[in-house]
C-alpha cells in the first residue's frame, strides 16, 4: 500500500497518456495506408473517402472497443479478487465464461446463420444466467462466503465445460467456426454501434464499483472485521458480485473470452498505486484498456497471415511484462 | 502419367525408375488389368502396400477417396466410409466408421477390410498406424494439386484392380480441366478472393486447392498478399485486398457476409455484386469434382471479363 504511495502523483497522468498513445498507435496501424494528413482531414474536416471511412468506422471503433473491454475486464477482476479474497480470481472464475460460451454455441448450432446478430445477446444471457445460478447456489441464510462462491463457481464451470465439449463434438462440420473464433476473443466486431451498445454497461459498472470501493477495502479485512467497521457486508458483497458479473458478461458479449487481462492487470495496477480501491479501480481500468489496445494492435500487425487471436497475444506479451512488474515488487502482489 | 510412381514387384527390374517400370508394363501388356496382382504400390507416405488379390472389402477414411472409389466403378467394394461421405448418394447408405479426424479403429477392424484408403491431410497418423499393426494394409493419398488428384485416381485404379478405368477417368478429367483454363495468357486477370468463412472472414491463401482453381481459371488470388494457407482477414484487410470477384465456399450456413461488411463498396466485388457461392464440398475435397469447381470458377471469371468494358468508370474514380 505504501509502496505505491510515494510515486503515485504522476501515475494517473502517465496511465492516461499510455491509453491515449495506445489508441493513437492502434488507429495508425492497418493494411490500408492512411497518411497523417488524411487522418487529420477525416477527423477534423469530415472528409468521406476510403481512408477516412477506414479510420472512422473500422479502426477507431475497434480501438475504443479494446479500451472499454480491457478496462472493464481489469475492473471486474479487481472486484472479484476483493470479493473472493483470492489473488487468482478473474472475471471468468465464477462460470461467466462457460455460460457465455454455451449461449454463443447455442446460437451457432440451433439457430440459422442469419441469427448471428443474436450471438452476443445470447452470450450475455448465458453469462448472466450462470452467474445468477452460482450466486443462488452459494447463498445461505448466513450469507455468501467466498469459499462457497468459488466452490459453486468451479462446479458450475465444470458442468458447463462438459456441455461445451459435447456441443463442439456433436456439431455438424463447418457449423461453429464463427463461434469458436469468437470464443477465443475477438475485437474485430468493433463497429461504432457495438461501442455505443457496450459503453453504458461499462460506464455504469465501473462507476458502481467505484462507489463500492470503500466496502471493497473493508472486505479485504475479512467479513467479521468489515462488519465491526460498520459495513453491511452482505449488501456490499451482493452488489459487487452482480456488478462485476454484469460487467464481465457484457464484455464477453461483444468480444468473446479474452483471458489474462482480468487476472493480471489488477496485480500490475496494485504495484503502481497500492491496494486502496479508490485508486486501484481507475488505475486498473486505464492499465487494462491500454494493455488490451496494444495487444490488439500487435495481433493485427504482427502476423502477415492475417489476424492472430488477441487472447493469445495478451498472454504471450503480457505474462513476461507482469512477471517483471511483480518480481520488481519483491514478489508481493 | 509422367509422375506415376509404381513399383510392380519383380526382382529383375528392381533399380529401374518406377516411372519407366509402369510405362514398360503398360506398353508390354495391353491391359494392366485386375489380374496383374499380386502388386506392390508405394503410397504418398512412402509405405509400400502389397496386395495379393484385388481388394474386396475397402474402407475409405475421406469423402474425396470415397468419391474416387465410386468414380472407378468399385463402389461395391466399399464396406465402410466416414460420416461425411455423402457423394455419390449411394455412399450415404454405407456403414459409418466415424469422421475424418476421428475414425473409430475398432469399428474399422470389425468390418474386416482388406484395404483402408486414408489421407495424410486429416486422418490421424496414430490411428492409421494402429490399423497397420493389426495387419490391415493402409494406402495413403495426399494430393496437393489438381494434377496430383488425377494421378491419385490412376494409382487408386491400379490398386483397386480398375487400372483401365482409372486412366480413362483421369484422362477425361484432364481434358475438362484444360478446356476450363483460358488459353490466352494476357487476358485480364481479375483479383479473386476465395473465402471459407464469412464471419470471421477466412480466406484461402497460397497452397490451397482454391488458390490453384483461381490461378487455373485465369485469375489471381487476392489473398496471396497474406501468408499462410487460411489467413484470417479483418474488414480492413478485405478492403486492402480489393477483390474483383469473391467466391464463398459455403459450409453449413456461413455463406453470407453480414451487411456491415458488404457496405464497403470500395471492394469491387461488393460494388458489382460479384459474390458467388459454391458448394464448400466442391472446392475443399481433393476429388474428381474439383474439376466441376474449376469449370464454375472459370465461368464466373469469364463472366467478369465480359462485363469488364462497361464498368471501368465506376472503378477508376475512387483510386485517388
Amino acid at each position: 500500500m505504501t509502496l505505491g504511495g510515494k510515486r503515485s502523483g504522476a501515475v494517473f497522468p502517465l496511465l492516461a497518456a499510455a491509453l491515449l498513445g495506445a489508441l493513437a498507435l492502434s488507429a495508425a496501424t492497418g493494411p490500408v495506408s492512411i497518411s497523417p494528413r488524411a487522418a487529420f482531414d477525416a477527423i477534423f474536416r469530415g472528409t468521406d473517402d476510403t481512408p477516412a471511412r477506414v479510420l472512422l468506422s473500422l479502426r477507431l471503433p475497434r480501438a475504443l472497443l479494446g479500451a472499454l473491454v480491457g478496462g472493464a475486464l481489469a475492473s471486474s477482476g479487481v472486484a472479484f479478487q476483493a470479493l473472493l479474497r483470492n489473488p487468482l480470481a478473474d472475471p471468468y472464475i465464477l462460470g461467466v465464461s462457460g455460460g457465455a460460451a454455451v449461449g454463443a454455441l447455442t446460437v451457432a448450432l440451433f439457430l440459422s446463420a442469419d441469427a448471428s446478430p443474436l450471438l452476443p445477446l445470447c452470450a450475455f444471457g448465458g453469462a448472466a444466467l450462470s452467474a445468477l445460478v452460482v450466486f443462488l447456489l452459494a447463498r445461505r441464510r448466513s450469507g455468501v462466503s467466498p469459499e462457497r462462491l468459488i466452490l459453486m463457481g468451479v462446479v458450475v464451470g465444470a458442468f458447463l465445460n462438459a456441455v461445451i465439449m459435447l456441443m463442439v463434438t456433436l456439431a455438424p462440420p463447418g457449423k461453429i467456426p464463427g463461434a469458436l473464433y469468437w470464443l477465443m476473443g475477438d475485437l474485430g466486431l468493433g463497429t461504432p454501434r457495438r461501442v455505443a451498445v457496450l459503453f453504458p454497461y461499462v460506464a455504469l459498472g465501473t462507476v458502481l464499483l467505484y462507489l463500492l470501493s470503500r466496502g471493497l477495502d473493508l472486505l479485504l479485512l475479512g467479513d467479521h472485521a468489515a462488519f465491526q467497521a460498520g459495513l453491511s457486508v452482505e449488501r456490499v458483497k451482493t452488489a459487487t458480485y452482480l456488478t462485476a458479473s454484469l460487467l464481465a458478461g457484457s464484455v464477453v458479449a461483444v468480444s468473446g473470452l479474452i483471458g489474462f487481462v482480468g487476472l493480471i492487470v489488477p496485480h500490475g495496477a496494485r504495484v503502481l498505486v497500492g491496494s486502496g480501491h479508490r485508486r486501484l479501480l481507475p488505475a486498473a481500468f486505464l492499465l487494462g484498456g491500454a494493455f488490451l489496445v496494444l495487444s490488439d494492435t500487435l495481433a493485427r500487425a504482427a502476423s502477415p497471415a492475417g489476424e492472430l487471436p488477441v487472447g493469445a497475444v495478451t498472454a504471450l506479451a503480457g505474462a513476461p511484462f507482469f512477471l517483471y512488474l511483480l518480481r520488481r515488487n519483491g514478489g508481493n502482489p | 502419367m509422367g509422375r506415376v510412381r509404381i513399383a510392380v514387384e519383380r526382382r529383375f527390374l528392381a533399380g529401374f525408375l518406377p516411372v519407366v517400370l509402369l510405362l514398360a508394363s503398360a506398353i508390354d501388356r495391353p491391359a494392366f488389368s485386375a489380374d496383374r496382382f499380386p502388386l506392390a504400390l508405394k503410397d504418398d507416405r512412402g509405405v509400400t502396400v502389397r496386395l495379393a488379390v484385388p481388394p474386396r472389402r475397402v474402407v475409405s477414411l475421406a469423402p474425396s477417396l470415397t468419391e474416387i472409389v465410386f468414380l472407378l466403378g468399385r463402389g461395391g467394394s466399399l464396406v465402410g466410409v466416414t460420416r461425411f461421405c455423402n457423394v455419390p448418394a449411394a455412399a450415404s447408405g454405407l456403414p459409418k466408421i466415424g469422421g475424418v479426424s476421428d475414425p473409430d479403429v475398432e469399428r474399422i477392424v470389425a468390418l474386416s477390410p482388406d484395404l483402408v484408403l486414408c489421407t495424410t491431410d486429416g486422418n490421424p497418423r496414430d490411428k492409421v498406424r494402429a490399423l497397420e499393426e493389426m495387419g490391415i494394409p493402409c494406402f495413403a493419398v495426399a494430393p496437393q494439386d489438381l494434377e496430383a488428384v488425377f494421378t491419385a485416381i490412376e494409382r487408386l485404379g491400379v490398386l483397386l484392380g480398375a487400372a483401365d478405368r482409372g486412366r480413362v477417368e483421369a484422362g477425361a478429367l484432364r481434358r475438362r480441366a484444360r478446356l476450363a483454363s483460358p488459353s490466352s495468357r494476357n487476358a485480364d486477370k481479375p483479383a479473386a478472393l476465395f473465402v471459407v468463412s464469412t464471419a470471421p472472414i477466412i480466406a484461402a491463401g497460397e497452397g490451397t486447392f482454391m488458390d490453384e482453381l483461381v490461378r487455373l481459371a485465369g485469375g489471381r488470388n487476392a489473398a496471396a498478399r497474406f501468408s499462410g494457407r487460411y489467413p484470417r482477414l479483418s474488414v480492413e484487410g478485405l478492403v486492402a485486398a480489393h477483390p474483383d470477384v469473391i467466391f464463398v465456399a459455403g459450409m453449413a450456413g456461413v455463406e453470407r457476409f453480414p451487411p456491415e461488411v458488404t457496405r464497403w463498396k470500395e471492394v469491387p466485388a461488393f460494388r458489382d455484386g460479384a459474390v458467388i457461392t459454391l458448394d464448400g464440398d466442391l472446392v475443399t475435397r481433393p476429388g474428381p469434382r474439383l474439376v466441376t469447381a474449376l469449370e464454375r470458377v472459370s465461368a464466373a471469371l469469364a463472366h467478369w471479363r465480359a462485363g469488364r468494358p462497361k464498368a471501368p468508370a465506376a472503378g477508376a474514380e475512387e483510386k485517388r
